[in-house]
């Protein structure tokens, strides 16, 4: 059956920032250098292709933009100027407005309209609850938990934990459905999955296929670095905020503190490390940067800054400046959720590990379907 | 030796002259000597009848070489040289200059190819080479003792070129050739200069407007002085030889008087199809080719004009067509006929039978007068999705394509298509920026200079490409009811692994390739030949690329093959340059190996022209011997090829070709016979 061409698509990849990919003539440079390329993922030439003549079907199905790590040799090589390692970055934010159902991602990646409405929206909201929740202002010392009582802080956390949660398995689930067929799903025995569940789990944690990106050991020890951060303030956030927002003082060796350091640290450096990479621009993988790749640096970094601001007041006895600071910190942590959140770059802590462990997935149940014939005419022979 | 070569010298009328031959074996800068023992063969001519002197030298080409040989003649009183040396094609003419200069007649001198007839092509076995080298050289000694006097065959060349055609290509060659003080008569047959350059619009490589290279250089062929223009001409006859062509030209009448001329067109209702428009739209019978064309007075199309009668100011007038003949004498003749656009067979990717498809010629004509460059309109539908199809009517595959009329296909490459088929893509997405364009090919060709630019630019501007395999060319298919098309091309995509792909357009563009125009009457009367690609052939594709194998028969542009716009000007002024060295000193000189008749011997019975395959270069004419009326054969050596067709007709051995005579061949077959080994046990 003849594919059809659509010749949208090309245009639609260039909304999410892919650059000079109308340049490609199909060499297949890109492919041939990619350190990370396989006989069953060949990118990116093969992405490449699909998206000048519009396969959105093929397109949707595939892992390859989650396999990639920019490492950029094949912008670095491509005869033309066409920047596949750019069109590899635009398609996983084209990957993930097909997985999101609510149809914003796309909205929040093509448009900055829709970007600084999501950033006002987040702004208002948490404002707003806070105008309307928050308990009284104590001036005469930081009361925190007086103004922002932790255990409804941590309700609150909880909801908007279960929200980031239900927007990302749900995005995940459309993955796994476009990625493995109806038949496909049903020739894959539930071993295969829990087999493969170690890589799931290895990925999640060490992301050690970037270290395999040549020349990208640096980048990788960065990105473990926000990660590690970013895993251990949410956990102190999310589980702990009991013991992590208190209005006790505690001395500096204490784990509330040191932890809590740490954490914000490792983001702060992490972050600032990431923007200064996209303003030097020296790797092509911050030669082009979309407003998202701007945007969730930035508000980590933020973030994080702000917490410990909100840290050093109350240690500084400033109440209201405590206050405001610590409704800040939740404005810009909304924000952060809401534009590149579970629709958006922060949604790929969850794709990239899947992607690893479906590509697994799918090799061993492809192997499955060669030795299973094998065997049965064996057993038949028996 | 079975013969007394001195025997044949009596028939000869030089035979009273002592024969003193000069020798020189070539080492060729070791090409030859590496494998021939050249001193070997120098001493083996030492000994043979007539040689007064044998040398050899490591380039007798060289200037010490050439000295050596006019020394000799001066001082050792030598009157004939054979050198065994290279091809003859590469240093015969040296030779024969280097006699020449010594005060021999040129003709004296025998090559002998001893490079490629021998030690090229028997580098293994050094003493057979040798053996073969002797043998070769003792048969180049026999015919030199036979060689006499020859002269060049002078002809008065008529200063005056007659070019046929008057597109790019003819215009060029006759400004060229008039500019260089020649006569040139331009006969065009249809009433209006220009060609297929006054179809186009922006042309590549650099986007000019075709009519702006055009129209200046018409304008400059109409003033020119030296220039007579003829259009709705034909040449009818042509007889001759170069320097002397008689040619006919019969020329339509133009069938309207320049002050009637508006009225006339006014009062004419009958429309055709018009040619200039690919018949996209239709125009009168008597018309203009184009806004602004050369002549500016409107024409008759007599082929189509049905004779009724026109009602001018009131008067009901009829068009006659005074056909007007004259004769002329040309010393030269330029072809520039150029070339037909393919025409798709009906059916051919959908062309003719689905409305949406076009050719390339036809969309330029469209865009020409309907493109305003806002919206991209075909049949009153909006055009969103365009596909340009590559080789159409071009690299066709014998065995897999049908074959045209005459049971050919197309197997060459047009060469010009790539580019313009890619400039059109590029501009299509310049002026018609909503418009889709894919562009499906087999190979991209952009060859020339400032070509391959056309497809980078295209990939920019967005346009898609597509690439099948010439055996496996795409399918284009009237889309079913109800679909977002009209028109579905089918290709099997090899950028995309093969996959069958399916592109929805609105209209399909074929770039087609180049035809030979039908010109079967011009090769016939002027004896030309054509390629097996079916365009007319030149003699030498390298060394003499415009010529053909008539001399004084010049090609000039497309009729010879695909070419550019630049390649056809290229082309032309090449023809011009020819025709000017041919005429410009009123002499043409041919080499003298032409039939001889020994009226003595002849007695008349015509076996010679009979077999002859050339016109008027033998003929049989009345004399008058001891008062008898006879029949004689006459050769016009201008119009002979010296082929000998005649020399093994004539029962009579009355005839022979001079310098390649019976009796020089005789003495040379008994000379490669002679038993050399022999000789050279003795040596060895």
């Amino acid at each position: 059956m003849a594919t059809r061409i659509d010749p949208t698509l090309l245009y639609e990849i260039k909304e999410y920032g892919a650059v000079g990919i109308e340049k490609c003539f199909n060499c297949g440079n890109c492919t041939a250098i990619c350190p990370l390329t396989s006989d069953e993922y060949p990118f990116p030439r093969n992405m490449i292709r699909r998206l000048q003549i519009g396969q959105r079907d093929k397109l949707v199905q595939h892992l390859d933009p989650w396999l990639c790590y920019y490492c950029g040799e094949c912008s670095e090589t491509c005869p033309k100027g066409a920047e596949p390692g750019e069109t590899m970055m635009a398609m996983r934010r084209w990957l993930t407005a097909q997985y999101d159902w609510t149809g914003l991602s796309g909205k929040v990646y093509k448009g900055k309209g829709w970007i600084i409405a999501m950033l006002l929206v987040a702004a208002i909201v948490v404002i707003g609850l806070a105008a309307l929740l928050a308990g009284p202002m104590v001036t005469s010392q930081v009361e925190l938990n007086t103004f922002a009582p932790v255990h409804m802080i941590h309700i609150a956390d909880l909801i908007l934990a279960a929200a980031l949660g239900i927007f990302l398995l749900s995005n995940l689930a459309r993955m796994y459905f476009f990625v493995f067929g109806k038949e496909e799903r049903q020739g894959i025995p539930l071993k295969i999955y829990l087999t493969g569940a170690w890589t799931l789990v290895f990925h999640t944690i060490t992301q050690n296929r970037f270290s395999e990106c040549e020349d990208s050991k640096r980048r990788w020890t960065n990105h473990l670095i926000i990660v590690a951060g970013y895993g251990t303030m949410f956990a102190l956030i999310v589980v702990f905020l009991g013991w992590f927002q208190t209005d006790n003082i505690y001395p500096i060796y204490h784990p509330q503190r040191w932890l809590g350091y740490l954490a914000a640290g490792a983001l702060i450096y992490g972050g600032v490390e990431a923007v200064l990479g996209r303003i030097r621009k020296e790797h092509e993988m911050h030669k082009h940067s979309h407003p998202s790749d701007w945007l969730f640096p930035i508000l980590l970094v933020l973030l994080s800054a702000s917490g410990l601001t909100i840290h050093f007041l109350r240690y500084a006895g400033l109440p209201m400046a405590t206050y405001y600071a610590y409704v800040a910190h939740l404005v810009i942590m909304m924000m952060l959720y809401v534009t590149v959140g579970p629709m958006g770059k922060w949604a790929h802590l969850l794709f990239r590990p899947f992607a690893v462990y479906f590509q697994e997935v799918k090799a061993k149940a492809a192997q499955l379907q060669r030795e299973t014939p094998a065997e049965a005419v064996a057993s038949a022979a028996d | 030796m079975t013969e007394n070569p001195e025997q044949e010298n009596q028939t000869t009328p030089q035979s009273e002259e002592e024969i003193r031959i000069g020798v020189y074996t070539c080492y060729c800068g070791g090409n030859i000597s590496d494998v021939v023992s050249c001193e070997r063969v120098a001493k083996q001519m030492r000994d043979m009848p007539n040689v007064v002197i044998s040398r050899t030298d490591m380039a007798m080409c060289s200037d010490g070489g050439q000295a050596l040989i006019e020394n000799d003649i001066k001082e050792k009183g030598v009157n004939r040289v054979v050198v065994g040396a290279c091809a003859p094609s590469l240093h015969e003419k040296t030779f024969r200059g280097t006699v020449t200069r010594a005060g021999l007649n040129p003709y004296l001198y025998y090559h002998v190819g001893l490079r490629e007839q021998d030690s090229w092509v028997h580098h293994s076995d050094h003493y057979a080479a040798t053996e073969k080298a002797v043998r070769l050289m003792s048969t180049g000694l026999a015919k030199a003792r036979l060689l006499q006097d020859l002269d060049s065959i002078l002809l008065n060349a008529e200063k005056h070129a007659l070019v046929i055609g008057g597109g790019i290509a003819g215009l060029r060659s006759a400004l060229d050739i008039a500019r260089r003080g020649l006569r040139v008569t331009l006969i065009e047959k249809s009433p209006f200069l220009g060609g297929r350059t006054a179809q186009l619009e922006s042309v590549f490589p650099v986007n000019t407007a075709a009519r702006d290279t055009l129209h200046p250089i018409i304008e400059a062929v109409m003033a020119h002085p030296n220039i007579d223009i003829f259009t709705q001409a034909e040449m009818i006859s042509a007889a001759g030889y170069v320097g002397d062509y008689q040619v006919q030209i019969q020329q339509q009448s133009r069938g309207v008087s320049d002050d009637m001329a508006e009225a006339t067109m006014e009062a004419c209702k009958q429309e055709v199809p018009d040619e200039f428009n690919y018949g996209l739209t239709t125009r009168k019978v008597i018309y203009h080719a184009y806004p602004g064309c050369y002549p500016a007075s409107p024409a008759v199309d007599w082929e189509n004009y049905d004779g009724e009668p026109l009602v001018v100011k009131g008067q009901p007038t009829v068009l006659y067509n005074e056909l007007k003949t004259f004769d002329l004498t040309v010393g030269a003749i330029v072809v520039a006929t150029g070339f037909n656009p393919y025409e798709p067979r009906q059916g051919e990717y959908g062309y003719g039978e689905i409305p949406e498809v076009v050719t390339l010629p036809q969309l330029i004509r469209h865009l020409a007068l309907f493109g305003d460059g806002k919206k991209l309109e075909w049949n009153g539908h909006p055009v969103r999705d365009v596909a340009l199809v590559h080789c159409v009517g071009s690299r066709e595959i014998d065995g897999i394509h049908e074959p045209h009329e005459d049971g050919q296909v197309n197997d060459y490459c047009s060469r010009v298509c790539c580019t313009a088929n890619l400039h059109m893509a590029a501009e299509l997405r310049e002026h018609y920026p909503e418009v889709n364009v894919f562009n499906l090919y087999e190979d991209i060709r952009t060859y020339g200079r400032g070509h391959e630019t056309y497809y980078h630019e295209s990939l920019e501007k967005m346009v898609r490409f597509l690439r099948f395999h010439g055996d496996d060319r795409p399918e284009v298919v009237a889309a079913p009811k109800g679909d977002t098309h009209p028109v579905l091309v089918k290709v099997r995509d090899h950028l995309t692994w093969g996959e069958e792909l399916e592109v929805p357009v609105d209209l399909v563009v074929l770039a087609v390739g180049f035809m030979p125009r039908d010109v079967g009457d011009l090769v016939e009367k002027l004896k030309i030949s054509r390629g097996t690609d079916r365009f007319l052939a030149e003699v030498h594709p390298k060394l003499r690329p415009v010529e053909t194998a008539v001399p004084g028969v010049i090609l000039a542009g497309t009729a010879q093959g695909p070419m550019n716009i630049q390649e056809t000007v290229a082309a032309a002024s090449a023809a011009a340059a020819k025709v000017a060295a041919l005429l410009a000193s009123g002499e043409v000189e041919l080499e003298p190996f032409v039939a001889k008749i020994d009226l003595e011997k002849c007695d008349g019975t015509g076996a010679c022209v009979e077999v002859c395959e050339y016109e008027d270069a033998i003929a049989l004419e009345t004399f008058t011997v001891d008062g008898r009326q006879v029949q004689r054969a006459v050769v016009t050596p201008a119009n002979c090829s010296g082929c000998g067709n005649c020399v093994s007709a004539c029962p009579n051995r009355a005839v022979d070709v001079q310098g390649w005579t019976l009796a020089q061949y005789e003495a040379m077959v008994d000379a490669i016979t002679l038993d050399i080994p022999e000789l050279m046990e003795v040596e060895a």
